[in-house]
């Protein structure tokens, strides 16, 4: 593994030998890596290489075995309160494949419901901090919509609106444009990318190579659990030094 | 006949409706949706609590919901309702209405029942949900109250509609212990003429088949409506985009 972006900005998710088994099946195998703050760095490799399993134990919708997973200097992993958890997991904006907005709520009200209740905000406030963060993802018309109207760009970039109520210091993206129709990817990148210039702190698990040549700070690897290759967008799609990494680039061209 | 049940109709339909109310306890058509509008209503939050208690990782709170579960599923209603009015008054050292514990027998047994279904609907959604509501900070109760269960609930109207029509039908064992609902108003009425018996209970069938099979016809639209509203046509709140701020359905 090379790399250590010679960044000088704090860490703001550091893994640490981190190791995930379900059963016999190692997911995820002796993990260290640092993203600093304001970084983005993308998560690739072939599925079940167990990308979506990493991005989950950040927040902790999935547990981990052994090993220690910081965020922002918090031990998410540690014994702690479910109150502590929860207030940890407010922290961490994560956005889904299959977006998962609640369909029973509005758009509007998607987007308010956690600053109504976890934070006790005003309807008021929260209703103006709403609007602001829907025109923010270009979807301020759509804000009475319910999102079985939404389609599905519109509906994901709902969902990292949501996301961005609660202000987290960052965001984690289990491939937000995999469940969507080709002509849609587009909007939802353009979200990120306006995300990430503004400095947000992502991790993107993603197969949207040309995202990552973009837009990311570096490019994590990963085959079998384990975090292969950590690089530059520009040397990891130049000059993979990994030999499954270039097995895995040359499927992809051949696509 | 028919001439026959029209002059039973004509002679005792305040009986049939009301009973010997207000000058006896209220019986007939009224109690029996008295009884089951209280019996499901009151039922269903206890069914609520007891669907969570089920689907909670505590086996504190899991083993006796389950218990209460199998226990009706297991057992007649009318078993409930002769342990409650033979064994209560024992018990508690005093005389107990019988429309108190035909209410309670059935709240104790609809619950259950309810809670199937709730516990049902709330497992039908999809696992995102509640991860969605646990990644942005929810508490497992909260995400339960503000995303889980209003959904499961808005997807549960028609069975729980269909649960409704059930208890009505199960109201009629309110007889055995003397609660004047509308089986037994029929009774009265059938004890009094002595030899219609075919033209009285006919009649009882037939008010019972109407209010069953309104409900039930309810429960039909309701449930084409809750379909067309999964499958994302809009249906019932078909929230139109002109600004106006539309309250969250229940």
């Amino acid at each position: 593994m090379i790399d250590d972006s010679a960044s000088d900005q704090p860490t703001m998710i550091e893994f640490k030998r981190v190791n995930k088994r379900y059963g016999d099946f190692d997911a995820l195998v002796d993990i260290n890596a640092q993203v600093r703050k304001g970084e983005v760095v993308v998560v690739c490799g072939p599925s079940g290489s167990g990308k979506s399993t990493l991005i989950r134990t950040v927040n902790r919708l999935e547990e981990i075995q052994s090993g220690e997973l910081l965020f922002d200097g918090q031990n998410v992993h540690a014994k702690m309160t479910s109150k502590t958890l929860n207030r940890l997991r407010s922290r961490i904006g994560f956005v889904f494949q299959s977006f998962n907005l609640f369909p029973h709520l509005s758009a509007l009200d998607n987007i308010m419901l956690s600053p109504l209740r976890l934070r006790g905000l005003p309807v008021a406030e929260a209703h103006d901090k709403a609007m602001l963060l829907l025109d923010r993802v270009g979807l301020a018309s759509k804000a009475h919509s319910f999102p079985a109207q939404l389609s599905g760009g519109q509906q994901q970039r709902v969902a990292i609106a949501r996301a961005l109520a609660m202000e987290p210091p960052a965001m984690l993206f289990d491939e937000p444009t995999s469940a969507l129709d080709p002509e849609m990817v587009g909007e939802v990148l353009a979200v990120m990318r306006s995300l990430a210039s503004d400095g947000m702190t992502m991790m993107c698990v993603t197969h949207e190579m040309a995202f990552a040549r973009e837009v990311a700070d570096r490019v994590w690897f990963m085959d079998a659990g384990r975090i292969l290759s950590m690089a530059e967008p520009k040397s990891f799609f130049s000059n993979p030094e990994h030999p499954r990494a270039q097995r895995f680039l040359a499927d992809l061209r051949d696509r | 006949m028919l001439a026959q049940i029209f002059s039973i109709i004509q002679d005792d339909w305040l009986l049939l409706l009301i009973g010997q109310y207000p000058n006896g306890p209220l019986g007939g058509i009224a109690a029996t949706l008295l009884l089951s509008v209280l019996g499901i209503a009151l039922a269903f939050p206890l069914s609520v609590v007891v669907a969570l208690a089920r689907l909670s990782p505590w086996l504190m709170l899991r083993a006796p919901a389950t218990a209460l579960v199998y226990i009706m599923r297991g057992v007649p209603l009318l078993m409930i309702i002769f342990w409650g009015y033979f064994l209560v008054p024992l018990v508690i050292g005093t005389v107990v209405p019988g429309f108190v514990t035909m209410v309670v027998a059935l709240v104790i047994y609809e619950a259950a029942f309810l809670s199937e279904i709730v516990r049902a609907g709330i497992q039908a959604l999809p696992r995102g949900q509640m991860d969605a509501a646990r990644a942005l900070g929810h508490s497992h109760i909260g995400a339960m109250r503000y995303v889980i269960l209003p959904q499961a609930i808005y997807n549960m109207t028609p069975s729980l509609l269909s649960q409704f029509v059930s208890t009505i039908k199960e109201t009629t064992l309110g007889y055995v212990i003397n609660v004047p609902e509308l089986t037994f108003a029929a009774n009265q009425i059938n004890n009094r003429l002595l030899t219609k018996p075919f033209e009285v209970f006919a009649l009882l069938a037939a008010i019972y088949f109407v209010v069953c099979w309104s409900l039930t016809q309810l429960a039909n639209w309701l449930e084409r409506r809750v379909a067309a509203k999964r499958a994302g046509k809009g249906g019932a709140h078909a929230p139109v985009n002109n600004g106006t701020p539309l309250a969250a359905e229940p």
